[in-house]
C-alpha cells in the first residue's frame, strides 16, 4: 500500500505535484524543534481542487496527511509522525485580491507574510501579525499556529485578523467549505473560523484565507533603553502600560541575551544592561511629544542609556538588536557546545503583564537551579516571554535537564495566571503542559470536548494525528 | 573538506530564515531548491547518503549568489558548503 500511494497521487494530481525521492522528502520531515520523522511522499497542491482530491484520497485509503507551510514550527506541530504524506502548500502562493475599501485581502495560504506586506505596502497598508519568522512564515502556518508577534500588544494574534477561510475536510468527498465572512462583523452561528485558527492543522486543510488589513502607521516614536536592574526596567514598563497609551511594540531582552544579540547583529549600539524597546505609532504632529515622553519615563526609572527615534526608518537601527534574538540564542548554543549538533528550545509562555517581573525572575532562578544558561527575550507588551536554552543532541543528561526546565517554566506561567503557549502552539511537545494547565483550571473536561471536536471534523483521525490533544 | 562540510552543515537549526532570499526556491518548486534544503542534502551526502537526480539538481541549481549567507543565524557558509559539495563530486 505505502509503495502505491505516490503513484496513485501522481495519477490523481499530475506527476509534477508529487515527490517521493527520500532525500527530498526528508527535508519535509523535520522542523526547528529538533523533532524529525519520516514521510512517504510530499504533495504540492496548486489549487483548492487539488487539496480536495488529496483529502478525499486520504480518507478513502486511510492515509495520514500532514499540512505544512514553511515548517518554522517550534513544538513538533508539523512533523509527519506516524508516517504519512506531507501536503506542502508552498505552491499555493497567490495574492488573489486586495480591497482597500473593504480593508481585506484574499490569499492562498502558501503566501509568505513578508511577501504579503510588500504587496500591501504599495497601497499604504499592512497585515500586522509579525512573528519573528515573518519573512518565511506562510499565511497557512500563521493561521494554523494562531501566530502572534512583535505587534501583539496592539494588534493581537491571527484570531483577531482572519475573517474567513476556505477549508477542505478530510472526508469521502474532500468537501470544500467556506466559513466566516468578508466583513468585520459576522455572526454565522458558532464561530468555526476561530476554531480553525490555532487548530494546528488537526481539523481541516486550510486552503485560502480572507484577512483584515490595516493602514501603515503615519510614523512612530521609538525608545530603546538599557537598565541595570530588572526592577527598574519593569517600573518603566508599568508606567508606560498604565499611561493610557497603547504601544505598537514593547520588547524585552535580558542583559546577557541583548549583549549576544548586539554582537550577532554587529549593532553599533553599546548594550549596557537589560533592554526595553518601545514603539508608539502616532501622527507627525504628535511624534515629538510622544518621543520626549518615552525618554522621560525611561530616564525617570533609572535607564542607563536611552536612544530614541521619531521616524519609522530612523527606528530601524534601534530594532536591530531585538531582531537578532534568535541568532543570539543560536550563538549562545554554539558558544556552549562548539562543534556539536544542538537543539535550541525556545519557550513560549505568557503571563498577565502585572506578573512579568515575577515570571522573568522565576525563569532565571529555575535555569540557575538546573545549571542551564538561559536567554530571555519576549513580546512583553502582551506578557509573552520566549526564554530559551540549548542542548547537544548526544547529551542525554543535559537534555533531561532541559525537559525538566521546560516543565518548571510552564508550571510557573500557569501558577502566575498565564498559559503554557502564547503563540507557538501545542504540537507534540506541549501536550502534557496543556493538560497541566487545564488541570490547574479544573477544566480537564475541555480536553475531552476538544477530542470530540476533532472527531467531528476528522472522523478517521487522519489529519495531523497526535498533535494538540 | 568532507569534515568541514559536515561541521558547517551540522550548524543548521532548520529555521528557514535563508529561504525567502533565495532566487531559485520558487522556480524550483520544492525545498531542495533553497539553501535550507541544499545544506541538509550536502550534510546527508557527506554522511554517506547517495545522490539522486533531485539532489543533484538541488546542489547544481544554486546560483552561488550568497544572499542566504547574509541572513543565516547560525552563520553557516552556505555557499561554501555548496561549492565544496560540488567539488566532492556532487
Amino acid at each position: 500500500m505505502a509503495k502505491r500511494i505516490p503513484e496513485d497521487l501522481r495519477k490523481l494530481l499530475g506527476k509534477d505535484k508529487v515527490i517521493d525521492d527520500p532525500e527530498i522528502v526528508s527535508l519535509y520531515a523535520r522542523e526547528p524543534s529538533g523533532i524529525s520523522s519520516e514521510a512517504l511522499a510530499v504533495v504540492f497542491p496548486e489549487n483548492v481542487k487539488d487539496v480536495s482530491k488529496i483529502a478525499s484520497y486520504a480518507y478513502k485509503n486511510g492515509v495520514l496527511i500532514y499540512p505544512q507551510g514553511s515548517t518554522t514550527d517550534l513544538v513538533g506541530g508539523a512533523v509527519p509522525e506516524p508516517k504519512g504524506i506531507v501536503v506542502s502548500f508552498e505552491r499555493m502562493n497567490r495574492i488573489i485580491n486586495v480591497s482597500i475599501l473593504d480593508s481585506i485581502v484574499d490569499v492562498e495560504v502558501g503566501v509568505r507574510l513578508g511577501d504579503l506586506n510588500v504587496e500591501l505596502a504599495k497601497h499604504g497598508y499592512m497585515f500586522p501579525i509579525d512573528p519573528g519568522s515573518v519573512n518565511i512564515t506562510t499565511v497557512g502556518g500563521a493561521v494554523n499556529s494562531g501566530a502572534g508577534g512583535l505587534r501583539g500588544a496592539k494588534y493581537g494574534t491571527m484570531r483577531d485578523w482572519v475573517l474567513g477561510l476556505t477549508i477542505v475536510l478530510p472526508d469521502e468527498a474532500g468537501t470544500v467549505m467556506r466559513v466566516g465572512c468578508r466583513t468585520t462583523k459576522c455572526r454565522q452561528g458558532y464561530d468555526l473560523v476561530r476554531l480553525i485558527v490555532g487548530s494546528e492543522g488537526t481539523l481541516a486543510l486550510v486552503a485560502e484565507a480572507t484577512l483584515k488589513i490595516t493602514p501603515l502607521p503615519e510614523t512612530m516614536a521609538t525608545a530603546l533603553a538599557f537598565f541595570s536592574t530588572l526592577e527598574n526596567l519593569f517600573e518603566a514598563y508599568r508606567e508606560i502600560k498604565s499611561s493610557g497609551v497603547q504601544p505598537l511594540v514593547m520588547e524585552f531582552m535580558d542583559y546577557e541575551t541583548a549583549k549576544l544579540a548586539g554582537e550577532a547583529s554587529k549593532s553599533p549600539i553599546n548594550v549596557e544592561g537589560h533592554m526595553l524597546l518601545v514603539s508608539v505609532d502616532c501622527n507627525f504632529e504628535a511624534v515629538e511629544r510622544v518621543e520626549s515622553w518615552l525618554r522621560r519615563v525611561m530616564e525617570k526609572n533609572g535607564a542607563l542609556k536611552v536612544y530614541t527615534s521619531k521616524t519609522i526608518e530612523g527606528a530601524e537601527p534601534l530594532f536591530t538588536i531585538r531582531r537578532s534574538l534568535f541568532p543570539a540564542q543560536v550563538a549562545m548554543a554554539s558558544k556552549l557546545y562548539p562543534g556539536r549538533k544542538k537543539i535550541v528550545y525556545m519557550e513560549d509562555i505568557a503571563v498577565p503583564p502585572s506578573k512579568l517581573l515575577e515570571a522573568v525572575t522565576a525563569v532565571r532562578r529555575i535555569s540557575e537551579e538546573k545549571g542551564l544558561k538561559v536567554s530571555i527575550g519576549g513580546h512583553v507588551g502582551d506578557g509573552n516571554l520566549h526564554p530559551s536554552v540549548a542542548f547537544p543532541v548526544d547529551d542525554e543528561i543535559v537534555k533531561k535537564k532541559v525537559l525538566e526546565w521546560e516543565f518548571e517554566v510552564s508550571k510557573t506561567a500557569v501558577e502566575l495566571g498565564g498559559t503554557v503557549s502564547a503563540e507557538h502552539g501545542i504540537g507534540l511537545r506541549k501536550k502534557e503542559f496543556l493538560k497541566m494547565e487545564m488541570e490547574k483550571l479544573g477544566s480537564l473536561k475541555a480536553l475531552e470536548i476538544m477530542k470530540g471536536v476533532k472527531k467531528v471534523f476528522d472522523p478517521k483521525g487522519i489529519l495531523n494525528p497526535g498533535k494538540v490533544v | 573538506m568532507r569534515a568541514w562540510v559536515e561541521a558547517e552543515a551540522e550548524k543548521c537549526v532548520y529555521c528557514g530564515f535563508c529561504e525567502p532570499l533565495c532566487p531559485t526556491l520558487y522556480p524550483g518548486g520544492h525545498r531542495g531548491y533553497g539553501p535550507r534544503g541544499r545544506v541538509n542534502i550536502a550534510f546527508n551526502i557527506v554522511r554517506g547518503g547517495k545522490h539522486t537526480g533531485e539532489t543533484l539538481k538541488s546542489i547544481y541549481s544554486c546560483l552561488l549568489c550568497g544572499a542566504c549567507n547574509l541572513v543565516c543565524p547560525a552563520k553557516i557558509d552556505i555557499v561554501g558548503v555548496i561549492r565544496a559539495s560540488r567539488a566532492l563530486g556532487g
